[in-house]
Formats: C-alpha cells, structure tokens, sequence
C-alpha cells in the first residue's frame, strides 16, 4: 500500500535535480545569485505548473511522439505570458534559460512517464512538491555560491573572510551540484 | 596547428562544458559505446537540421527577425519549438519508412534527442539579435523568393554551428564515456558513485575549459 506521503518525495527524496537528474542546466550556471534562483525558480513554478495542467488534458490515445510535440509546443505558448512577468519584476536575469525552460525534461518526458499516469487529484500535489523540489535546489545553490562567490545574499555584504569569485562560474555549479547530490544520496539512501 | 586550435575551440565553446546544455542526455550517452555513437549522430543531426531550418525561415520571412526583439520575443520560443517538431516528427517518419518496426531500437534516441536543452540553446546561442542588426546584407534569388543574407556564410554558417554542437557534445561524451567504469566503480564511496561523482567530474573538466577559455 502506497504511503499517503508519497506525493511528497518530490520535494525530497525524489528531488527532480538531486535526484532524478532532470533540469540541471539552468541551476548550474543560472543559480549563481540568490535573485537569479529566485526568478528561476518562479519562471520554471509557472512555466511548469501550467504546461503540465493544461497538457493533463490531451487524449492519451495520441502517439508518443505527438503528444511529446504537443507538451512542447504548449510549454512555449505558455512561455509567451510568462515571459511578460518577467520583464515586468526586471528583477534578474537568466538570459537564454528562460526560454529553454519551456522544453525541460519535467514537461516534455517526466509528465507522460509519471504524472500523466496518476488521478487528477494526486498527480496535482505531486507536482507542486516535485516544483518545490526543484526551487528548494535552485535557491540554496544560488545562495550558496552568491556568499562564496561575492560575500552577499540579495546584494547585501555578509562578513565573508574569504571570497571564491570562480565559485560564480559554471564548474562551480557542477561541482556544487555533485556535492548536494552525495548529500542527499546520504539522507535519502536508494531502496 | 588548425586542428589544434579547432580542437581548443570546440573544448571552449562546448555547450556542455561551458553552458551546462545536454547535460541530461549526455548522462545516457555516456552508458555505453552504442548509446554515444547514435545519441551524438542524432543530436548533431538535429542541430544542424533545425539551425538551417530556422536560417531558411528567417531569410524566407524577414518579419521574423521582429522575434528578436520584445515584444514579438515572447513568441521566439513557440516558432523555434514548432521548427524542432518539425524536424523531430520528420525524422520519424523517415525512420519509420526506411527501418519499419525494426528501427524502434533508434526511435528511443530520437525521442531523447528532439527536445532537449542542447539543440534549443543552439538556436539561441546562434540566431542573436546581433546577427540581425548587422546591417551589411547581401541577397539572391531563390526558387522566387528573395533571400537576404543577414550572415556572410548563410546556411551554410547555420550547418557548421550545429555541426560545432554535436562535435562538442561527441567529445564530452567520449570525456566521460573514458572514465565512467571508474565512478561507477566499488571503490567510489557509496553516496558519491555514480551521478554525483560524474556531476564533480564534468566540474573539474569545466573549470580546466575555463581556465583555457579565460
């Protein structure tokens, strides 16, 4: 019998990034700020949660490869009101990962091998938290690396004995990553 | 000495190693020697087929260039999206007529190589706004259509961008595909072997392209 908290494990134990290993370009060299994971993490909230909603809806009868399109396609349409919030917040940029959010793995892949095969009513929370997961990664990285990289969280100087500047570029990223990554693996131990 | 500094160039404008793109699918690629040789083929194929594409389209339909600019960039992801469907569901269809129900060993990789960060950040990374608002155009006459060449190589540079792509994610492939029997290995400690210590590896690479790139 599934545990009635298994829907949680998205957020934990079954991180999407620490995890699962999905979306790990834009954490890796977008998230070297807290504001820019801030804004990550809100873009690829709304990006993903309305894609996936809306793409419930779609026969399942279709083919794999057209239903694939279709997730796609719908993941850039939805990008277009979206993309109009984040030029109203201009509160940080991400440059190119904000469009790429639009065709990450959640949408295109994770939706039909997972979700789509879940009620309505489970396979809502589950996203929420598989979304939370993904946020919760995206800010400690970036909040780690803006204190390692630049002494500050939010633009604002913390007492820092020792600056890493290279801790803002990508290789930081990967290596942070990693490094969550066996964290994690040590909490939440595979089955 | 070209090859040399080809070499360098395709290790400091790599998409994985310098932007992350593809990361998830080289993961796949690097499991065994089959996997890499066709994922990268296909991924390459995709790159180059939706970056010419995409320049046809642009020289087909200067208004396209307004994508560039916001507000019409919001709707830059829906064409660039559709362009790799197109190309996706092509080449479905074309393994489907040649291979039939034998070629579903192949298919898998197209399904993991259409949508993926690698192939749409090579068109972002290659169609900027800087390309356009260059200014020196040439044209030419083409099945009736004018063309206008905002880029010197045309198509052609499009072709060659891809091309650059799928030679990069090759040899990051090949990068990991040379050690991965060593992090998979027993003597990794438990909670880095595997993912992690390929996540620290393509790291230490990254910061090595870095330093060369700098």
């Amino acid at each position: 019998m599934k545990s009635r908290f298994s829907v949680l494990d998205g957020a934990l134990r079954k991180n999407a990034v620490l995890a699962e290993g999905m979306v790990i370009a834009p954490i890796v060299v977008c998230c070297n700020t807290l504001p820019k994971a801030l804004i990550l993490s809100l873009m690829f909230a709304c990006i993903t949660l309305l894609t996936v909603l809306i793409s419930s809806f779609y026969p399942k009868k279709l083919p794999f490869a057209v239903k694939v399109v279709l997730y796609a396609l719908t993941g850039a349409l939805v990008c277009a009101p979206v993309s109009l919030l984040y030029t109203y917040l201009n509160y940080a940029s991400i440059g190119i990962y904000f469009p790429l959010l639009a065709v990450n793995s959640m949408i295109v892949l994770h939706s039909e091998l997972y979700f789509f095969r879940l009620r309505r009513r489970v396979m809502l929370p589950a996203l929420f938290f598989h979304i939370a997961g993904f946020c919760l990664t995206a800010i400690l990285v970036g909040l780690v690396r803006e204190i390692l990289a630049y002494g500050t969280i939010c633009g604002r100087a913390v007492d820092m004995p020792l600056l890493l500047q290279g801790f803002s570029a990508p290789w930081a990223g990967f290596i942070l990553l990693g490094v969550l990554c066996a964290l994690h693996r040590n909490i939440f131990p595979k089955e | 000495m070209w090859i040399f500094s080809s070499f360098l160039s395709l290790l400091a404008d790599n998409l994985i190693l310098t932007k992350a793109l593809g990361t998830s699918t080289l993961m796949t690629a690097s499991k065994n020697r089959s996997h890499l040789a066709i994922l990268s083929l296909m991924m390459t194929l995709f790159a180059v087929l939706s970056s010419v594409l995409t320049m046809l389209l642009y020289q087909c339909i200067p208004m396209l260039v307004q994508l560039m600019t916001f507000p019409m960039s919001m709707f830059q992801p829906l064409v660039y999206t559709a362009v790799i469907a197109v190309v996706y569901l092509l080449v479905l269809l074309i393994s489907y007529w040649i291979g039939g129900e034998k070629s579903a060993s192949i298919r898998k990789y197209v399904h993991l190589s259409a949508f993926n960060c690698a192939v749409m950040g090579t068109l972002y990374l290659y169609f900027t706004p800087d390309m356009f608002l260059r200014g020196d155009y040439g044209s030419a006459e083409f099945l009736g259509f004018q063309l206008y060449f905002s880029d010197p190589l045309g198509v052609l540079g499009a072709a060659l961008f891809g091309l650059q792509t799928g030679f990069g994610f090759l040899l990051a492939s090949l990068m990991l595909l040379a050690v991965r029997h060593r992090l998979y290995s027993q003597e990794v400690p438990a909670a880095f072997r595997g993912y992690p210590a390929v996540l620290l590896y393509i790291g230490l690479i990254s910061m090595a392209v870095h330093a060369i790139a700098a």
